[in-house]
Parts: structure tokens; sequence; C-alpha cells
């Protein structure tokens, strides 16, 4: 809120001659709502109490100011601008220290008038709207606080130069994303601090799902990312005991609608919820005891509830092949199933692999996720997952405790990395050692403000995740991972040797040997500071525009060769993470098969994109390249994306992106397909990912052989 | 005659055997190339070749395709050579892939 000073008009001619006193007539309308006198005091005591210059000091800038005020004839003067007034004086006397003390947050009137008329392009999950726009605000505001004040200035430059990125400034006083587990609340019901009604344990299975969508909208009121959920289907089965299929149908319904409707957190997003499901027992739950109604344990253990757990995912994909109320794909939330050995081991798998096909390919929601050998594997939250350790297997036989969080996500310019070494290995090498170390320092200065907050306990900030039901925090401090994310290796390469890593196995390798370089680093530094240093392939949005946007300003000609898209409309972007270039015509097996080379080395989990475009390969073809990317590959994760065209006149959906409505002709509709890891309207999406749209390569020729029978093997 | 990629790590129980092998083999002539996983070009490789255990060997013919390959397990020196000096006969790609 500005203040504002008014001088009146008659008393203006008056404070000419008074010009030593300090009763100029002024009214100050301060940000208390409230009309003041002018008072040079209040300058003082704002000095004192934000700065550490002595009385002496402070009362001069004072005295400067007014006078300064005095001599200028301004009828308004604002707030803001009294104490850029006061900045400069300080700045004259070369306290820059003051000065960065003293600052003020926030936005100019122009932005302010912007931001409410006119949507976030920043992150296409935002709608527009005034429950967004205070959203934006309060991001600012706090974007500039982390900026000045928890990140270093070194860290803090690196960002604005876009070396690298700080993902989610705008959360600052959040942890990134979280991995849940439905044990805590059938557990210990729903006890929130701060909230007035305690909910015991749930007896019935809608009342278990209303403590889940509550908590979720909780949880995510507390994380900036994603809320995932582990295992589902499991740990809803021993509630779902004797449930008619119309009744597991009516709840799956409810689940899926309840969390694509829920347009509660962060500025009126639906909460960004993950569903990690499994169609076996997983091995590290199969003798754990099993929780039941009302939070008793029913005596029984998990391996007793398959056929429950499998007719609930069933169910789930039955809601998804349906769609919403006009047949559009549910957006959120996304359903992860768990490909594994012990999946090819279970009865039944065959149809329920057709089923979850049918469903990427007619919908596009299923994720398969490959957790492959005998090692067990969680899934956290975005597409971070782990391996478990003995620790975590100990953790499996209370599954409450499986709570896990990653602290936040810093992003690296590879393309950057590559301008500045100028064709040079070892400085290549050496800048992004650099530029890791820098990720690393950004990571422990938000781990200390974090604990900071932390350590107010259940009366703090963060009471949510201060809160001990089971003995120990419900944020495991201990258990967080700190993500080091890339963008662009690609152009890294492309700059570097002068060939895209699709266009030779040469170009290829180095790219592998710079991720070697980067998972080496962040191993190391996790050993040196005992903390879970990890490389993720960041979604990057909107980082691959800025970073592109940025570099066409300070790398440029060569840039101007280097970024993908089209410049003249300003559709830049950087390939993102370790993807192939998204226009590069590839089988896509052999794009799997490629890009999952990396996946190994990508501990925070990875992912292969496959445009379909128009295609709808048969749900045959689908299973098919799921159990050979399951079996010949190493990589990691897989999602089929088909595109839609909603009709905004006869509420239809059809296949493609067009222009027009394929039942009505009407031209009000929209196209709707995923952008980096979600579905979304392309009205909502920056300008970077409009111009990766364009180019992706979509392997609608792939899919229509493969129908026809001619199947392509596996390269 | 294609050459031999040995791929190890430093703190591994059964790699010391490995390595011998490729000390045999380059006492006959054959070119053998040593990766250590804990360096940057040791690990790009293994990725490269979906390496996910050590010590592993994989005998390439001379376009770097893949004959064949022992992961996590160590082959006697006879095995190795059986597959090394047919190759001019042998094309084909690698008939087992031992997972470790
Ligand atoms: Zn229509």
């Amino acid at each position: 809120m500005a203040s504002v000073i008014e001088m009146k008009g008659n008393q203006q001619e008056l404070f000419k001659h008074e010009i030593e006193t300090t009763d100029m007539a002024l009214f100050v309308r301060t940000s208390d709502e409230a009309m003041l006198g002018w008072d040079r005091q209040r300058i003082v005591d704002a000095l004192m109490r934000e700065t550490y210059v002595d009385f002496d000091t402070a009362k001069e800038v004072a005295r400067e100011v007014e006078d300064l005020i005095a001599t200028s004839k301004i009828k308004m003067i604002t707030s803001p601008l009294i104490r850029e007034l006061v900045d400069t004086k300080l700045v004259e006397r070369g306290l820059e220290q003051a000065r960065k003390m003293h600052t003020r947050l926030g936005m100019p009137l122009y932005d302010v008038d912007q931001l409410i008329l006119h949507p976030n392009k920043e992150n296409a999950n935002v709608p527009h709207g005034p429950e967004a726009t205070n959203l934006t605000l309060a991001e600012r505001i706090k974007k500039e606080y982390a900026l000045l004040t928890v990140f270093s200035q070194e860290i803090a430059d690196a960002h604005m130069r876009g070396d690298i990125h700080l993902h989610d400034l705008g959360f600052i006083d959040r942890p990134y994303c979280s991995g849940q587990s439905l044990e805590y609340i059938k557990r210990f019901g729903l006890s929130l601090p701060n909230s007035i009604a305690m909910a015991k344990p749930a007896k019935h299975p809608e009342v278990l799902l209303a403590h889940m969508v509550k908590f979720a909208a909780a949880l995510q009121s507390h994380f900036a990312g994603a809320i995932g959920w582990d295992s589902i289907n499991l740990f809803f089965a021993p509630y779902l005991v004797g449930m008619s299929d119309q009744e597991m149908e009516q709840l799956a319904q409810m689940m899926i609608f309840e969390f694509s409707q829920q347009a509660v957190a962060r500025g009126g997003q639906a909460i960004f919820t993950d569903l990690n499901l499994y169609w076996e027992i997983p091995k590290h739950f199969e003798n754990v005891p099993a929780i039941g109604p009302g939070g008793e344990f029913t005596g029984k253990t998990y391996s007793d509830y398959l056929e429950e757990s499998q007719r609930f995912a069933k169910a789930l994909f039955d809601v998804y092949q349906e769609g919403d109320g006009s047949g559009r794909p549910f957006f959120f939330p996304k359903p992860l199933v768990h490909i594994t050995e012990k999946f090819f081991q279970t009865p039944g798998h065959t149809d329920f692999l057709y089923h979850i096909c049918d469903v990427a390919s007619e919908k596009g929601n299923t994720y398969f996720v490959f957790d492959r050998g005998e090692t067990a594997k969680i899934s956290e939250c975005c597409r971070l997952s782990f391996k478990l350790d003995q620790t975590d297997l100990e953790d499996a036989k209370h599954p409450w405790k499986m709570r896990y969080c990653a602290l936040q996500n810093v992003t690296l310019n590879l393309p950057r990395i590559a301008y500045l070494a100028k064709g040079d290995d070892a400085k290549l090498f050496s800048k992004t050692a650099e530029f890791i170390e820098m990720a690393v320092k950004a990571h422990l200065e938000k781990k200390l403000f974090i604990e900071k907050l932390l350590s107010l306990g259940e009366k703090g900030p963060l009471a949510l995740l201060a809160m001990e039901r089971d003995g120990s925090p419900y944020l495991r401090m201990g258990r967080a991972s700190f993500l080091v994310g890339m963008v662009g290796l690609n152009e890294l390469v492309q700059i570097h040797t002068g060939q895209e890593m699709h266009q030779s196995k040469q170009a290829f390798k180095f790219g592998l040997k710079v991720i070697a370089h980067m998972k080496l680093l962040v191993d190391r530094f996790s050993q040196r500071y005992g903390m879970r240093f990890v490389l993720e392939q960041t979604p990057a949005e909107s980082t691959a525009y800025r970073f592109a946007k940025l570099d066409l300003k300070f790398h440029s000609p060569k840039s101007g060769h280097i970024v993908k898209g089209d410049i003249s409309k300003g559709e830049v972007y950087y390939t993102n993470s370790t993807y192939l270039n998204n226009s590069a015509v590839l089988n896509p097996i052999e794009r799997v098969r490629q890009e999952g080379l990396f996946h190994p080395l990508i501990e925070a989990g990875a992912l292969t994109h496959i445009w379909l475009g128009e295609a709808r390969p048969s749900k045959s073809s689908l299973a098919n390249f799921v159990v050979k990317t399951f079996q010949l590959t190493q990589n990691d994760q897989i999602a089929f994306s088909p595109e839609f065209t909603a009709c905004n006149r006869c509420h239809r959906t059809s296949r493609g992106l067009r222009s027009s409505c394929a039942y009505c002709g009407a031209e009000d509709v929209e196209g709707i397909t995923r952008i980096t890891g979600y579905f979304t309207k392309l009205s909502s999406w920056n300008k970077g990912k409009l111009g990766e749209l364009r180019d992706r390569y979509r392997n609608q020729a792939f899919f229509a052989q493969k129908n026809e029978g001619m199947a392509v093997e596996a390269g | 005659m294609g050459f031999i990629k040995i791929f190890t790590k430093a703190k591994c129980p059964k790699c010391p055997a490995a390595k011998e092998i490729g000390k045999e083999l380059k006492k006959e002539g054959v070119s053998v190339l040593n990766y250590d996983l804990d360096t940057i070009d040791g690990l790009a490789e293994a990725s490269f070749y979906s390496i996910r255990s050590t010590p592993s060997i994989v005998i390439e013919d001379e376009e770097e395709r893949e004959v064949i390959s022992w992961r996590g397990i160590v082959p006697t020196l006879q095995e190795v050579k059986q597959h090394l000096f047919p190759l001019t006969s042998s094309l084909s790609p690698s008939p087992g892939r031992g997972e470790g």
C-alpha cells in the first residue's frame, strides 16, 4: 500500500518561510491507513530501527531530505519517494549496507495495473483472477526479499545474470516439493496446528478421502511445488474391503474430481498432485501391518489387500479414460504407474497394462515409471524418486514415517557455460564446477533460512511442517534433497562441438561427459556437507525461455545461431534439461533409448516425452512400446502426449490442435496438451514454450505404421 | 580386430581380476581401454554402454559396435579371447547381456 503525502495548496506558501522547522504542514498517508502529519523524526526512527547508522547521521539525513522536499515544490510525494530520497543520501555517504537494509520492496503502479488486468504467463497452471493476482503480488515482494536477504549477493547476482536460476523465489519461505504417505493421516487423523477442529482417524473411505484432500490443501500452502502420494491405491485398500464395483468407481471419481477441481492453492491453482500407483504389492510393503478404519491395525499385512488395491487402481483409470464433463483429459491429479520386475510377475498385469495404455493413447494421463532391478524405489515429488537404503527400509515398516521433501531447485544455464568457455575443454569443465558450487551455496543459504523458520516450531510460520505427531517433525530435514537442475545440455554441446547431440555419436558422448562431470561433483558435495545434492531434470517451464532471452542479450551474436524457436516472434527457448532437440526426426524408441542413457546419472528422476500429435496408437502398440522401454533401455519414465482442441461453444473435445471445432465449426476453441509435466491450455503458455510446441516432432508416422501392423523393432 | 573396454571402480572387490585380464591382453597386442567410473570419462563411457555395475568388460568391433559384454562379472581370460579373436567371422550383436 503506497503512502501518499499531499501538500495542501495554501500551506505550501507557508512552509517556504518556515523551512527550518519540522513543522511542515503535510499529511502522510501511512501504510497503516492513517493520516499523519509530516514528522522528520520518522525518518530518523526508521533509520535507527532498520539500519546500523548512528544517531547523528540519521538526524542529518532526515534534515537533508526535509530540505529537499521543502525546496522542491512537489505537490504530491509518495512515501516510497521519501524512502528513495533517504536512500540517495545514504548512497552519497557511501553507506551501501545501510541503503540495502533500508530498501523498500514493492511494485510500480503500472505493473500492478498490468497484473490485475492481464494473465500471468510464467506458470501456465495459474488461472487469471483476483486470487491469482494476490499470489503474484505477494510473490514479487517475497522474490525481492529472497534476493536481498536470504541469498548472498554473489548468488543473487548469479540468478539475475542468468548463470543459474533459483526456482520459486516467490515461495522463499517454503520448501520446494514433497512426498507423502497416506498412512500419516490414517494413523493420526487430521489434527493440524492452528486448525480449529481436530478430526480423529477416518472410519470410512469417503472420510479418508476428505482428510487426504484437506491435508493436501494444507500441505500445498507449505510447499511451492508438487505434493506426491506414495502407493495410494494400496494404502486405500484396507478401507475398500467388500465394496461393490459401483461404489469403487464412485470413490475413484470423487478422488479425481476433488483433486482436479480444488482450485484453492497458490493463487487458485489446482493442487499439484501426483498419485503413485502399483499393480503389485511393492516389495517393501509386503509384510507391513496394514492400517484400516479408525486408524487401527487390521491384523493383516498389505499383501492381503492385493485385490482391493488392484480394483481401485483399475477404477481410477476408468475415470481417467472418461475424462471430465466435456471429455477433456484431467489435468490433475497425475497418475504415475510404477513398472517393476514384480509388475510382470503379478497376475492380471497384461490387462492392466493395456488399460493404462488405452488411457495414455486416448487422454495422455498415464506416466510410466520404470523401477528396474531388485532395488526398491519410492517416488517423492515432481519426478524425484530414490532407491531405498537401509534406513528407508526400516521406515517402510512404519510407512507414516515415509515423508520426504526437496528443499529447493536450482538450475544451471548450461549454454552460458559453453559461451564462456570459448571452445576450451578445461575451461568448460571448470566453469561447470563453478556453477555447481554456486548452486550448492544457494542451497546452503536456503536451508539456513528454512531452518530458522522451522526453529520457531508449532508457533512459527511453518507450524505444519514442525508438528511432531510421531516423535519427529513432519518435515524431516535429514531426509531432504537439494536439486541441481540443468537447461540446454543440447545447446552446450552444440556451441562447444558444433553439433547437436542427435547429430553425431561424438556430440552425444560429449553431452554424457558433461552430465557425468556434474554427477561426480554433486556426489562430492553431498559427502562434504552430509546433505543429499542430486541432479534433476528441471521441468523448466519458463527457465528455458528466460535463459535463452538473457543469452540473446549477453552472448549475441553467437547465441542468435544457437537458441531454438523463432527469434522474430520472440518465441525462443533452450532444449529442456538433457533432452535431444525437440524437432529431431528420431524413431521414438531410439529417442527413449538415447535420452534414457542420461537417466541413471540424474538421480532425482528423469522423463522422456513422446509427442503424439493427432496420432491415436492402439493400446497394444503402446504396451509393446512400454515393455520394450522397460527391458531394453535405461529410461526412467515416459509419457505420451496427445493434443486436443476443446470447444467453448458445444463443449466437445476433438483430437489434434485445430483453429476451429471439429464438431460445430466454432472458432472459439482452446488447444490443450502437455506443457512440461502436466496438461494445460495453450492460451496460458509463455512464448518460449509456444516456440517449442511448434518444433515438437510428433511421432504420427511411426504410430500410424505400427497400427497397420508394420511393427518397428527396437534398435 | 576390435578392442576391449574395461570398466572398474577404486573400491570394488572383483575389479582387480578384470584389470588383470586387461593387462594380459595388452601383452598380446590387444588394444585395451581402461575406464574408472570415478572419473568423468569413465562414468560417461559407462553411461553410454548402460553399465550399472563394476567390473564390466565390453568387446567392440572396429566401428565401436558392441560385440559382447560381461557386466558385474569377471569372465575367464579364455572366454574373452574366444570372442576377441574370431571377431572377423562373427559381427552379430551381443548374444547375452549378463546383468549383474
Ligand atoms: Zn464445437
